[in-house]
């Protein structure tokens, strides 16, 4: 279940149905991997919308959703709950190397 | 609850039960009953199953019995073994994927009402014939 | 393939176990091409084990009984090479999970289990689930019988069962065979405990009704003694009294030990007994035959008596304080004299609870096909354990367990911590839990003063569920999301230990992240200066209480 904080600014994601990853829907209807090139919607009823649009192009995905975001003064997009923080860019340990036989 | 209008019912009497129905007090009301009817309002409530088997087994229903509800063809092996063998469904390649069931599983680990050998009986068998 | 000394798949459960692989390669299919929904779709992936958390599919394989083959685990790692990361997660059920799976690759993930007998059915789902048992069963020095071949028992009967595959939430099952409880039988949707009665019968206590999670309760015994082929007939009488009268309306409510609560223990008692009276002598009933060809298999390795007293052990343990630390703490005593079952730590200092690599887990198989004939064991503590292995060997097992990292000299201490994978994988979770485990686990990494605080479990949960049992923790530590922030709840007092089984209590306000480290270095201390000779933590606790330790975390701030 999604747990957006409240903020204006959102983006859609979803996992894709093939692989379980994080995507974000794009500005052309397209699911993309990368938060950078997400669809930005800025008030409550663009973010309706955007929303209406990720769950019809929901066949390669699974259950879109809101995430809430903030954007740096650079135009950098961060999401605001760690939840979606962590599901924009993963682990925050590094996980063990298939290889490796002993941790650093 | 509705019975769809392509599966007509047969000439007799008929139950329908709710899934919290205790159908092991249903007694006299089971004499001369054709068809009963079990509801899965979800399918992943799975009480009708329970009701099934009991009705099978231990009240000795022999009639028609019948799924009705949300009726999926992944449901399909684990409702035969518990005794239905009619199903009120409108999931497309339902009726295809019926007929493939009974031989998707070819061996099963638990004695019901449906008869089928278990493992655990054909196990026996090959020792016992193998002693022997 | 060296001999197995535990249950072997025949023809039977090799053509289910594939027809099972094939029936969930065509749900795949269905589901990419559209014919089935998400809704449909996952109860059917679930009760094959496959989850969608944030970042990928996790896949939750079984593994029954918590006991490998060597060849087995060489597959695991195989197949987390080939499908994942290379690494995966063993949890405290006994099972393996590899969290970066592809949809699109899970029905061969899962067709590589069959190919070593194994699979991931029922690993989730309001189904039965793994049936898990005590992780050195068939070499405990304790043990009255071995639980596993009444595990596998059920484990048969619980595999797609048509009557109990839409139940109104999961159900666990766990056995011991020991007076020492090491499967936390109390803490199960119906816990198993076998026991001789005073006409030297062995039958089972029937605890029903315990479990951790939202509302964490101690199962209640519905029955003293049960005949052993009563078994399945007794199950089988649980689970439709819970199928027909469990609670539906309210996914909280909805288990077991709810429905136990609201209508009594006794009531509970005369609903199993009376559908019990109603199956017994069924064909339900277990016949000596097919009991005695499963608990064949399960007949143990022939192991000699050999020298206890081995003097390159001795001499090794003056030169190496780290090996002596080792025996003390990871090494058990086995019912054959001269020999001892082995744990390989998987929390070696600063690691993630419980993972392995694949490099690592073939290491472990290499070490047990050279001195432990060939067999592994994953316990609820997530470890790994070589049941038999000589005492005499015990010096080249610790050298290469050492080059794998699991030679840590802590479990059953303060760095032997359970943690559930938390927030960084799990889309229930609140907070995250490993990040707390590692910084926790490298503050007090000094063997030495591990040994001097000596027994002390923590066990950290990152959300209500519970999967790191944080009720049961000497210390538990539960992740709350408090407006965004992560939050740790303590608990001091809970314990799994039979006929001390106990849920800790909450200490006070949930403290910040970088303050758990502290929190938990002040319990210590409170314990340390409070401790009367051969107490253990948990026992100074429950002598003075949890006042002191109050004042310790919470006194300056």
């Amino acid at each position: 279940m999604a747990k957006n904080l409240s903020g204006d600014m959102q983006v859609a994601s979803a996992n894709r149905l093939s692989d379980g990853a994080v995507v974000f829907l794009d500005d052309f209807g397209q699911w993309t991997r990368r938060l950078d090139r997400a669809a930005l919607a800025r008030d409550k009823r663009t973010a309706e919308i955007l929303l209406a649009r990720a769950r019809a192009e929901a066949a390669s995905v699974v259950d879109p959703f809101l995430v809430a975001v903030t954007e740096s003064g650079d135009g950098v997009l961060e999401p605001l709950s760690l939840r979606e923080k962590i599901r924009a860019s993963g682990l925050t340990f590094a996980a063990i190397a298939a290889e490796a036989v002993r941790y650093a | 609850m509705e019975i769809p209008s392509e599966q007509p019912i047969d000439q007799g009497p008929m139950l329908v039960l709710d899934n919290a129905e205790d159908v092991t007090r249903l007694g006299d009301r089971l004499a001369g009953v054709k068809l009963i009817v079990l509801n899965f309002p979800k399918f992943t409530d799975g009480r009708a199953y329970s009701q099934a088997r009991l009705l099978r087994e231990r009240m000795g229903y022999t009639g028609e019995l019948r799924a009705a509800g949300q009726v999926y063809i992944d449901q399909i092996p684990f409702m035969l073994r518990c005794g239905f063998d009619s199903f009120a469904s409108a999931q497309k390649g339902f009726a295809e994927a019926l007929a493939k069931a009974r031989t998707l599983f070819s061996v099963v680990y638990q004695p019901t009402g449906d008869g089928r050998t278990t493992v655990n009986q054909l196990r026996l068998q090959h020792r016992r014939s193998a002693a022997a | 393939m060296p001999d197995t000394h535990f249950y072997r798949y025949d023809d039977y459960d090799r053509a289910l176990v594939g027809e099972r692989v094939a029936q969930f390669r065509d749900q795949v299919r269905r589901r990419l091409a559209g014919e089935l929904t998400e809704e449909q779709f996952k109860p059917l992936r679930l009760t094959n084990g496959l989850y969608l958390q944030l970042h990928a599919y996790m896949l939750r394989i079984a593994i029954p009984y918590g006991t490998l083959s060597s060849r087995q685990l060489r597959q695991l790692a195989a197949i987390a090479r080939k499908y994942d990361r290379g690494y995966g997660h063993f949890t405290t059920r006994q099972n393996l999970q590899l969290h970066w799976i592809r949809l699109e690759d899970a029905p061969d993930a899962i067709a590589m289990l069959a190919e070593v007998d194994m699979h991931s059915i029922q690993t989730s789902g309001n189904c039965v689930r793994n049936t898990t048992a005590d992780h050195f069963a068939g070499a405990a020095i304790d043990e009255i019988e071995d639980p596993r071949v009444w595990c596998e028992i059920v484990r048969q009967w619980s595999t797609l069962h048509p009557e109990f595959s839409f139940l109104p939430r999961k159900f666990k099952i766990a056995i011991t065979g020991s007076p020492n409880d090491r499967a936390a039988v109390r803490v199960h949707d119906i816990g198993l405990r076998l026991w001789k009665n005073a006409c030297d019968e062995v039958g089972f206590e029937v605890i029903v009704g315990g479990g951790l999670g939202r509302t964490p309760m101690i199962g209640k015994t519905i029955r003293e003694f049960l005949p052993k082929d009563e078994l399945l007939a007794y199950l089988e009488a649980t689970l439709r009294v819970y199928n027909r009268y469990g609670r539906r309306d309210n996914l909280f409510k909805a288990r077991i030990k709810i429905l136990v609560h609201e209508i009594g223990a006794e009531r509970m008692r005369e609903e199993v007994e009376a559908e019990y009276a109603a199956m017994r002598d069924s064909a339900l009933k277990l016949s000596p035959e097919t009991v005695e060809a499963i608990a064949r298999q399960f007949a143990p390795p022939v192991l000699r008596p050999r020298r206890t007293r081995v003097p390159e052990v001795e001499a090794m343990k003056l030169e190496n304080r780290a090996f002596a630390l080792w025996l003390k703490s990871n090494v058990a005593p086995h019912r054959v004299p001269g020999h001892a079952i082995v744990t390989a730590s998987l929390k070696p200092a600063g690691a993630p609870p419980g993972d392995a690599s694949s490099a690592q887990m073939e290491g472990v198989a290499d070490i047990a096909d050279a001195w432990s004939h060939g067999e592994i064991r994953v316990s609820h503590e997530q470890n790994l354990v070589l049941p038999h292995v000589a005492i005499e060997s015990l010096p080249e097992v610790y050298r290469a367990l050492e080059k794998l990292g699991f030679a840590e000299a802590n479990v059953g201490k303060i760095t032997d911590i359970i943690a559930c994978p938390g927030l960084d994988y799990c889309a229930l979770a609140n907070a995250r839990s490993i990040p707390v485990a590692q910084r926790i686990s490298n503050h007090f990494a000094e063997l030495a003063r591990q040994h001097d605080i000596g027994d002390l479990k923590i066990k950290i949960s990152g959300c209500i569920n519970a999967c790191g049992h944080h009720h049961v923790g000497h210390i538990g530590i539960l992740g709350v999301d408090k407006n965004g922030v992560e939050l740790y709840q303590l608990s001091l007092g809970g314990d799994v230990d039979f006929g001390k089984t106990a849920l800790g209590t909450i200490l006070g306000p949930a403290v910040e992240s970088d303050k758990v480290v502290e929190a938990v270095e002040a319990m210590v201390a409170t314990y340390l200066g409070a401790r009367r000779p051969g107490e253990r933590f948990v026992d100074t606790y429950r002598r003075i209480g949890a006042q002191p330790f109050k004042e310790r975390v919470y006194g300056n701030s």
